[in-house]
């Protein structure tokens, strides 16, 4: 059986298509401002990896992320925060929570021993915590993504950033770069005070480990460093992308679809 | 969700609950009847049914914004008096012959104060509500009856007698009765009605003189009866929470494919659960019932368990699969009362979702995305 999987966020949209159990393509690409235009372009990328010459090839397609009404191809829409956790729960059976950092927002999830969701929270309102953050970190220190991820990069004495806010969390950024702070403790200190807050989430579903990070700021090992001091246990590295476990999630429940 | 419902009755409650100055307000003012503003379920509204006053119950509906009002309030002052004070500034409740506001929390009495100060009104009383739900206060909210009482009959020159009491008790209490008759209808499996229409059905109650509601209600009572019940839902909810008037939010709620049930909210059963006694003082009836009787918000001291046993028995009695906690931003009242319904439902084994929300509908995506979760672990997906 193939099927698809196709997650449009705020910031990329992904595409998995899986055979058999496995992965046999997925792709990564940045949103535009037409969601049916991403999730189609994602798909054809993803088609033209798995070998495939049409959509129709596939039997099922579940569509999920913000996007995921404008996904006209799939047959069904499920929440990015079911996928996340079926996905996470794929990669790797023993997590039990899972940490899902996206564009916009993040979400965590506490899940059952067949990767299906018992509890979860989202933050609310609020970018901080998310890759729109990281981004707008980057850009005030001139560092790009990289340089907030790199484990090189955190400083020793991480700076104490406190506002709840994104915007003004920047201020407070722009502040301590005026009084000559040094960087790397500046990027410690903006990877710490997001742990912060998503430990604080974690507390609230019940920290069960394995704990695994999804989605795009997952990759941000900087921040998972720091996180790991906040939970004070070690978080469990996906096999897989941890970027597509949204999509991957989608194309499992693609499959109990199929077989209705 | 869909019902097939046709009722012209239905029709004109969600018309009336979608304005704030709906037509028959305005018909009572042309045939020059007084018109008196109020906030919360702990005002005893009988009081200006008595007086020949029509008691309307102040929303934020149709507001835009609070730039003007906002220059009274701070950013961590909740979102529903900075709406409704808007308003009033903008002189949308010009039509208002008087206002009573309870001190039911430090945001909503801030209306007061800061009406006080800002806008000319003929009658502004501040409702002076007890905390704790003993004797001592059940006598405190009676003498307040009977100041109101007293207040009202002064300025607008009438004379309410516990005759009239009495009668507005007994017509208020029909419509109690009558909302009570409707919830009977949602315990079948397939009820006749959406949580977003019944909604703007108590809502509506709250904006017309209370005789014709009973009319009405009793009207649509005979559409529903032969109404076909609603059979595609996935799942029933409870909704629990504050000052909810909205039909779109709980459209909302319900369009991911769960069917709101029964709910505990300021526009909702607390309102009409129980009834006010109707033998003996008519004071102290309204005031036991306020007090003692009536499903009480958490802004009360020393009922939290019967709060908690409260929503465990509607769930029992109306089949609920499970509930959802709204509670505006900034509510302190809402915000820890959720906390122990989150650890009396787990015990339970009924799924909780908490949701924080401003007073005007915003944030759409991230509320479908929490909904349609919550729906998809409901059902085990």
């Amino acid at each position: 059986m193939i099927v698809g999987g196709c997650d449009i966020g705020s910031t990329t949209g992904k595409a998995v298509i899986m055979k058999d159990g496995e992965i046999i393509a997925s792709t990564i690409i940045p949103s535009t401002t037409k969601p049916e235009e991403t999730a189609r372009m994602a798909m054809d990328e993803a088609l033209k990896q798995a070998d495939l010459s049409s959509i129709d090839d596939l039997d099922y397609i579940v569509g999920t992320g913000y996007g995921r009404l404008k996904v006209q191809f799939a047959k069904e829409n499920i929440s990015e925060i079911s996928c996340h956790a079926r996905g996470a729960h794929w990669m790797s059976p023993t997590v039990r929570t899972v940490v899902d950092i996206g564009g916009q927002d993040c979400k965590v999830m506490s899940i059952s021993d067949e990767g299906k969701v018992v509890e979860f929270v989202m933050n609310d309102r609020c970018a901080a915590g998310t890759g729109r953050f990281f981004e707008g970190m980057a850009r005030v220190l001139h560092c790009g993504l990289d340089g907030i991820s790199s484990l090189e990069n955190q400083g020793a004495e991480p700076s104490t950033i406190t506002s709840q806010c994104s915007v003004f969390a920047e201020s407070e950024v722009v502040t301590l770069i005026n009084e000559g702070s040094d960087l790397k403790n500046i990027i410690a200190g903006i990877n710490n005070s997001v742990s912060g807050r998503l430990n604080s989430m974690v507390r609230k579903v019940g920290l069960v480990e394995d704990v695994a990070l999804t989605g795009g700021c997952a990759k941000n090992a900087g921040l998972a460093k720091a996180l790991e001091k906040h939970l004070k246990v070690s978080v469990k590295q996906l096999p897989h992308d941890p970027q597509i476990a949204g999509a991957v999630g989608a194309a499992l429940i693609a499959v109990e679809k199929a077989a209705g | 969700m869909e019902t097939n419902i046709k009722s012209k009755t239905l029709d004109e409650f969600k018309t009336i609950t979608g304005t704030m100055i709906n037509p028959a307000v305005q018909e009572w003012k042309d045939n020059g009847g007084k018109v008196i503003g109020y906030f919360c379920c702990n005002i005893p509204d009988e009081v200006m049914t008595a007086a020949g006053i029509l008691p309307l119950r102040l929303r934020g509906t149709g507001s835009t914004g609070t730039e003007l009002s906002d220059a009274f309030y701070s950013s961590i002052n909740c979102s529903f008096p900075r709406h409704v004070f808007n308003m009033a500034l903008n002189h949308e409740f010009d039509i208002l012959d008087g206002l009573i506001v309870p001190n039911s929390c430090d945001h909503i009495r801030r209306i007061y104060d800061n009406w006080l100060r800002q806008l000319d009104i003929g009658f502004l009383e501040m409702f002076n509500l007890p905390r704790k739900v003993e004797e001592p206060q059940v006598q405190w909210y009676k003498d307040e009856v009977h100041l109101l009482v007293e207040k009202l009959e002064k300025q607008f020159g009438v004379e309410i007698t516990e005759e009239k009491l009495k009668n507005a008790i007994k017509l208020h209490n029909e419509n109690r009765r009558l909302l009570k008759q409707i919830y009977e209808l949602r315990k079948v499996d397939n009820p006749p009605i959406t949580g977003g229409q019944m909604i703007a059905v108590i809502v509506a109650g709250t904006a017309i003189p209370r005789d014709k509601y009973n009319e009405m209600l009793k009207e649509l009572l005979e559409d529903l009866k032969g109404a076909e019940g609603i059979k595609d839902h996935r799942a029933r909810l409870m909704v629990l929470g504050g000052i909810l008037d909205d039909p779109e939010y709980m459209d909302i709620l319900e369009d991911q494919g769960g069917l709101v049930v029964t709910d505990s909210i300021c526009f909702g059963t607390r309102l009409f659960w129980t009834e006010v006694s109707e033998e003996g003082d008519p004071y102290e009836a309204i005031a036991r019932y306020q007090i003692q009787q009536r499903p009480t918000c958490p802004r009360s001291y020393g009922d939290q368990p019967k709060r908690a046993q409260y929503l465990l028995d509607m769930i029992k009695e109306f089949k609920v699969d499970g509930v959802i906690g709204e509670r505006l931003l900034f509510c302190d009242s809402w915000v820890v009362e959720h906390y122990m319904n989150d650890q009396d439902l787990k015990e339970a084994g009924v799924p909780f979702l908490k949701l924080d929300r401003e007073y005007i509908l915003s944030g759409k995506g991230q509320l479908r995305t929490r909904v349609q979760a919550f729906l998809e672990m409901l059902g085990g997906k």
